[in-house]
């Protein structure tokens, strides 16, 4: 260490202390035992969600909203348009490439790392074993306290005395707001990250009771052999140099090359159980994030994931959970929800037939069906239609028998499994227009009698087999070489490109592993993806949720076979 | 230093125009144009202006109202035209880009409605025709200003029409577009051009002609 840089930390140490002596008036017990170190003694959790509101919410515990003046040529915030979080991100840890919208570098409006330990300890000469480098962190400006944080929140000036840029607001807070906003930002990216070791990074993926052992073993199959693959061409930690003393790669490239472990988490019994088996297998096998995963029911996972914060990215949910103001869960679709709208579109759509007047649809309790077609019975009654239900037990009752006592509609939508569609019966007396779900049917391969073939349109939300033929290549190459039996094209492809998503973003992130970092990257980088297996394209934000957005209508191209037509191009509901 | 010239005459040109079809109150417009002056030297170095006859696509778009309609009627029904792009969950440049429409439109007061204030989204799949409306609302946005989006295609054929596309749309740029008569080129504001910059561009094409 030269002489220089002691008297540097000497000399910033100093300062700390002049201004907690200075500031000793105003601050309180906490802020002065923060102003002489870098963390608050103790997180006060009313503190902490006093200032969760000011983040994420842009709302002061008074319950008044937050006011973020700019100079007066930018346009002043308040409220929810104020909140750090906008900018700042979940993770605190600013802009990552490209994701905020601002061309970063070359706007020169890069947004820093606010998470506490960016702002209130040193980062210059930083142990990036202890505080990793991000895009944006201001490596040579002096660790805030309290008091300059105080002043760079509400007059814009930092702890060195320079301005900050024009589109970061000026806060009116008070000091009680202040101080919340603090505890907030020091539980923002904490220095232990459950699931993540020096060594190793824990991945779980879930599956619900009612999967069939063969997909459940070809997804998981997907898996091992992916995290096999990208674990072989890990980088050992190398012997120290002899003169520097370091590793041949570098500490940090050596952290980035952790060894992936994956925990597979069966869940049992009913859907209300399975929260608090979750909690359990979180708490004995903390994981960094979950990808994957199969089931009909997401919703009680989904919920599970946002409690805990756990981030996720689910390539086979068939029923999502439609939260909007959730954060941490990511899908490649809507799933059966998305099939409603899709269907929707086909019943609305003014055609050559007359406007559909009543509808019947079809489906087991309990199954997959039951949200998507309550989905459908909302949107549909909305513009004035009649929809009747028939409901078939779970593992009892006949579709056809359901069918018979139901003639009459203008139009007939079957939820149902290819078990169910095998024994449709005749068609001759249901209603003149059918529609299906391809997700729950089986898609092409569906087992659709051959006189309903000609008559049924299919909701299809993934691409048309021809046009994503080079896309799915390569899985389908990989799966090859490895051995990889395919049992259900779709839901292997896809768990293998959730993999990749999750495997690229890590790659970006470097050494900062963090759930909700995890999550921003994706959502900033998934739109640049070309392989992007069953779907046409990707594409995320900020508060977005569904990767692939849209669907087709289609049918079969022929009496037999797995020919499609589109009869409706992609759309989006 | 030479461009803030240019602005501060055009600008006095502009207020001498201000009782005209914008029907401003002149004392309005004042305020606007001296707020105009002391914004220009601080944001002299970050909004670049430049002009420009861009090709429109003849694209179909969806107006927030659903209606299917053609960029090249939408911008040439004779007004003059503000336009940028946003993509609704976008939490930066597009809220303060929407932000500063409103403002536009404010200002405008009662003669708003002569002028067509264009919004075209970057992330068509995203913003359905009923989320753009949901958008609107946030902003006030009057019977002037039109939100627009699409087929993934269309909105591309757009963006690259005007120059616009980067990529991907985390990776746009804050950018306004104004053409300040029918048939007149096209004036390019990059940077986070202000309200009163950008009531400035419409009234110089009133000085001019």
């Amino acid at each position: 260490m030269s002489l220089r840089g002691k008297g540097a930390r000497v000399g910033r140490a100093l300062v700390r202390i002049v201004s907690a002596v200075l500031f000793a008036a105003v601050w309180p017990a906490w802020a002065m035992a923060a102003a002489m170190g870098p963390m608050p003694a103790a997180p006060d959790t009313a503190a902490i969600k006093a200032g969760e509101g000011i983040y994420l919410r842009g709302e002061l515990p008074s319950g008044a909203a937050l006011q973020g003046r700019r100079d007066d040529a930018v346009p002043s915030a308040r409220g929810a348009e104020a909140a750090c979080v906008n900018c700042h991100r979940r993770s605190g840890l600013g802009s990552t490439h490209q994701s905020n919208g601002l061309n970063a570098k070359a706007n020169g409006n890069q947004i820093p790392p606010i998470a506490g330990r960016y702002l209130f300890e040193s980062n210059a000469g930083h142990d990036e074993a202890n505080l990793p480098y991000v895009d944006g962190m201001r490596s040579g400006r002096s660790p805030y306290t309290p008091a300059t944080l105080g002043r760079a929140l509400r007059e814009g000036i930092d702890a060195d005395g320079h301005t900050l840029g024009k589109l970061m607001p000026r806060f009116a807070l008070s000091d009680s707001d202040l101080s919340a906003l603090i505890a907030y930002l020091n539980t923002l990216y904490p220095a232990h990250v459950p699931g993540v070791t020096p060594t190793v990074l824990h991945f779980a993926t879930i599956i619900t009771p009612e999967i069939e052992p063969e997909r459940r073993k070809a997804m998981v199959e997907v898996m091992e052999k992916f995290f096999a693959e990208r674990n072989s061409r890990q980088m050992v930690p190398s012997a120290p140099m002899r003169v520097s003393g370091k590793t041949q790669y570098g500490r940090s490239m050596f952290m980035v090359h952790r060894q992936w472990q994956l925990h597979v988490w069966d869940l049992t019994g009913s859907p209300e159980t399975w929260g608090s088996q979750l909690d359990e297998h979180l708490a004995r096998e903390p994981v960094l994030a979950v990808i994957s995963g199969l089931g009909h029911n997401w919703v009680p996972v989904h919920e599970f994931c946002e409690r805990k914060q756990l981030a996720c990215l689910f390539p086979n949910a068939e029923v999502p959970a439609d939260a909007p103001g959730d954060f941490f869960e990511l899908y490649l679709s809507r799933g059966v929800l998305l099939e409603a709208g899709l269907i929707a579109n086909g019943l609305l759509a003014p055609g050559a037939t007359a406007p559909v007047k009543s509808v019947r649809q079809i489906y087991r309790s309990g199954d997959s069906g039951e949200a998507a077609a309550g989905l459908l019975a909302r949107v549909l009654r909305d513009k004035g239609i009649t929809v009747h239900e028939s409901v078939l037990a779970p593992g009892g009752g006949s579709p056809a028998s359901a069918l018979r006592s139901a003639a009459g509609d203008d139009a007939l939508v079957l939820w149902l499994r290819p078990a169910d569609i095998v024994a449709l019966g005749d068609p001759k007396e249901v209603a003149p227009r059918i529609f299906m779900s391809g997700l729950m049917g089986g898609l092409e391969k569906s087992p659709l009698p051959a006189e309903w073939r000609a008559r049924t349109i299919m909701a299809y939300p993934f691409d048309l087999p021809q046009k994503r033929v080079v896309r799915v290549d390569y899985p389908l190459g990989w799966f090859r070489i490895r051995h990889i039996a395919v049992v259900d094209e779709q839901m292997q492809v896809d768990t293998y490109l959730a993999c990749g998503l999750v495997s690229e973003a890590l790659n970006e992130m470097v050494d900062t592993f963090y759930g909700p970092y995890l999550i921003e990257e994706i959502q900033s980088m998934v739109e640049h993806r070309i392989v992007t297996g069953y779907y046409p394209h990707l594409s995320l934000a900020e508060n977005q949720h569904f990767a692939s957005k849209g669907g087709y209508l289609v049918q079969f191209a022929k009496p037999s076979g797995n020919g499609l037509v589109a009869a409706r191009e992609w759309t989006v509901p | 230093m030479r461009r803030n010239l240019a602005y501060g005459i055009r600008i006095g040109m502009g207020i001498l125009v201000a009782g005209g079809s914008l029907a401003l109150a002149t004392a309005h417009a004042e305020q606007a144009a001296e707020a105009h002056a002391s914004h220009v030297v601080r944001l002299a170095d970050s909004v670049t202006r430049s002009t420009a006859n861009y090709v429109l696509p003849a694209v179909t778009l969806t107006r927030a109202d659903g209606q299917q309609v053609s960029l090249i009627d939408e911008i040439g029904d004779g007004r003059p035209v503000v336009l940028n792009f946003v993509y609704t969950t976008c939490t930066t440049i597009c809220s303060l880009g929407s932000q500063t429409f409103a403002e536009v439109q404010r200002k405008l007061g009662a003669g708003r409605d002569l002028v067509h204030l264009v919004s075209v989204s970057i992330d068509p799949e995203e913003d359905t025709p009923q989320r753009l409306r949901a958008y609107a609302r946030r902003y006030d946005a009057g019977p002037q200003w039109h939100f627009y989006t699409g087929t993934v295609e269309a909105s591309l054929d757009v963006q690259r029409a005007f120059r616009v596309y980067r990529g991907d749309k985390g990776d746009h740029s804050p950018v306004t577009l104004v053409r300040p008569a029918s048939g007149s080129g096209w004036v390019r504001l990059d940077g986070f051009a202000t309200a009163p910059e950008i009531l400035a561009e419409l009234k110089g094409a009133k000085s001019r002609n």
